[in-house]
């Protein structure tokens, strides 16, 4: 019982991790309609922030989140106007690949720039616990998970109940119909896009000192928000969150009973069977997969 | 117009006829292993790009996993010449059928999907099958990788010398761009482009949808499958990562798209151009930089030419055609 509340516990933590990363990607999705296969590697840009801000001038991470999460996004906006506005209304190929080049083109500036070396960040709070009716839970974890779901919590609200968040709505909804309302349809697509990249730079300081820091740490993680994204309906925060501690608890469980590898396909074949059996997703739109491109 | 029209099939045929020669002749021209050994590498990947292509570029299906299909190939053909004896010139017939069937089954899964819940779900199948090959060690043993012995001699297709390859390769592609011209020219073929420019309409003209793409999917897998055979009795070395990785699948994609995505051609003209300069930037730059222009050429590429390389050829064919015919006027 204690075994599997523990268990419980670090699939939830983990899945709040994955959801930051995965809100910001479907935001991406539902609004701009670009897949975003660079997503992570904004993440990656994060770890290395908080690493070189604390190794040269010693800025804890809960500080220097201040930093990063500005400058990669201000880079998001960048990287919006050259390459992802270029994508809108392109064929799929062009955004696939679009996207995938950014990607290889990041990862390989910061191996150029940095090495391979894998780096860390060894805080006094690193390797602090909480224990919580024997349940042990890492303090950095909690907070980072806190985090994430402030942030899409905020998000939904900002989405649901301002008017420049009923803007974003409506270019979603409909890019044309927007734009002849008044909208400024390309300042949206800016400014999701810079909130999606900040998020994703913002769970990467946060968990900065948890795990190791390489410039290829992106790729781990990317695949697997992919699917949680799709699980939880292409385009839904409140889908996305959902898809994401459940496939946080299918990792933590399944990693303990056959394996972290094995794990890694056991939610591989949840992903095809939700393909096949409700592409739209566990919250997603009904038809959505279809007109989705 | 209509001297133009006739004139350029001729042109187009001696062209043709000179390559093919060219091809022919070449491990006679190049002595140097080297460069007969990446143009090997050429051959292989201008395969598995043409045979990408047969489902990608004609039927618009964006497969993001056509490297679990590559290593089903080279390690169905590798364990059942390295455990059961059996020569490769039959294992890569059971590894591009096993292949051929796995096409399938994923086509039959993923034919309502489009966009980008396609792509995804080729990724994930092409993940799935990379996982197995590193996790099942008892069968592939994982990311030691397998060593083909050299004493198997040609009835085993391992050859002392690289020129015997270079046939072998060429015939490969001569198959694998044979049946995607076949596809192209056949009632198949149109229909395979008519779902890819308008599903609903070619489905409401009575298009076949489900068994036109399952069936493109079949022979584009068994097809890479075969090159993935020949590619590890050509290497003699396999694993997970020269086979099944990812990046291999986005490389295969990368090729075709260069060299003009949709065209029967075109993924082999590509092969042509990214093989040697990749081979070149890696060792002028190093692996980093290398990917990083890599990185920077597949974003230029698909945002200011995504028609590829072979649509530069034709419209230079155009004017050098249009050109010549002015003195006779």
């Amino acid at each position: 019982m204690q075994l599997a509340l523990q268990i419980l516990a670090n699939g939830l933590l983990l899945g709040g991790l994955y959801a930051l990363l995965a809100v910001g990607l479907t935001l991406i999705f539902g609004v701009l309609r670009v897949v975003n296969f660079a997503h992570a590697e904004f993440m990656m840009l994060g770890m290395f922030g908080a690493y070189w801000l604390w190794e040269l001038f010693g800025f804890d991470p809960y500080f220097s989140i201040f930093i990063v999460v500005p400058a990669v996004s201000l880079l998001g906006a960048v990287v919006d106007r050259l390459v992802i506005q270029r994508t809108i209304g392109a064929p799929e190929v062009t955004v696939v690949f679009a996207t995938l080049g950014l990607s290889i083109l990041l990862q390989n500036a910061v191996l150029s720039a940095w090495t391979a070396d894998i780096r860390s960040i060894n805080t006094a709070y690193s390797s602090s616990v909480l224990v919580l009716g024997g349940v042990r839970l890492s303090v950095a974890m909690l907070i980072s998970f806190g985090a994430a779901l402030l942030f899409a919590l905020g998000l939904w609200l900002f989405l649901t109940h301002t008017l420049y968040g009923k803007a974003i709505q409506a270019v979603a909804q409909n890019r044309a119909a927007a734009s002849l309302m008044g909208i400024n349809v390309r300042r949206v697509y800016l400014f999701t896009f810079s909130v999606a990249v900040a998020s994703a730079a913002a769970m990467g300081v946060l968990i900065a000192p948890l795990f190791s820091i390489f410039p290829r740490v992106g790729q781990s993680y990317i695949v697997t928000i992919f699917i949680i994204v799709v699980l939880g309906g292409l385009g839904s925060v409140p889908g996305a969150v959902l898809a994401a501690l459940l496939i946080g608890v299918v990792q933590a469980g399944a990693g303990f009973l056959i394996g972290a590898a094995w794990a890694e396909l056991t939610y591989f074949v949840i992903f095809l069977a939700v393909l096949i059996a409700r592409p739209q997703g566990l919250l997603g739109r009904r038809g959505a997969e279809v007109y989705g491109g | 117009m209509h001297s133009d029209a006739g004139a350029r099939p001729a042109a187009v045929t001696v062209a043709a006829a000179g390559a093919a020669l060219l091809l022919l002749a070449l491990p006679l021209i190049i002595r140097d292993i080297y460069w007969l050994d990446l143009g090997i590498t050429v051959l292989v990947w201008a395969s598995v790009a043409t045979a990408w292509n047969i489902s990608a570029g004609f039927a618009g299906g964006l497969s993001l996993g056509h490297s679990a299909f590559f290593g089903v190939g080279a390690y169905t053909a590798s364990l059942l010449f390295l455990r059961l004896g059996l020569t490769p010139w039959l294992g890569m017939l059971a590894g591009s059928l096993l292949a051929g069937l796995l096409g399938a089954l994923l086509g039959l899964i993923t034919f309502r999907l489009r966009g980008p819940f396609f792509v995804l779900a080729t990724l994930a199948f092409g993940i799935m099958v990379h996982i197995i090959a590193v996790n099942w060690r008892g069968l592939t043993r994982g990311a030691a990788g397998l060593l083909l012995p050299f004493d198997g001699g040609a009835s085993n297709m391992l050859f002392a010398e690289f020129s015997t390859y270079w046939y072998v390769g060429l015939g490969l592609l001569g198959l694998t761009v044979g049946v995607s011209l076949a596809i192209e020219r056949s009632r198949l073929g149109y229909y395979l482009v008519a779902l890819r420019e308008d599903e609903d309409a070619a489905r409401s003209l009575g298009v076949r949808v489900v068994r036109s793409k399952v069936i493109a999917a079949a022979l584009s897998a068994a097809l890479t499958a075969l090159a993935g055979s020949f590619y590890a009795c050509f290497v003699q070395y396999i694993d997970p990562a020269s086979t099944t990785q990812f990046e291999l699948s986005v490389q295969i994609a990368l090729i075709a798209i260069v060299g003009g995505m949709g065209t029967t051609f075109g993924p082999a003209i590509g092969a042509l151009i990214l093989i040697p300069l990749g081979e070149i930037l890696r060792a002028r730059l190093g692996g980093g930089p290398s990917l990083v222009l890599y990185g920077l050429l597949l974003m230029v590429i698909v945002l200011a030419a995504p028609n590829g390389a072979i649509a530069g050829l034709r419209s230079i064919g155009r004017r050098l055609g249009w050109r010549r015919r002015r003195p006779h006027a």
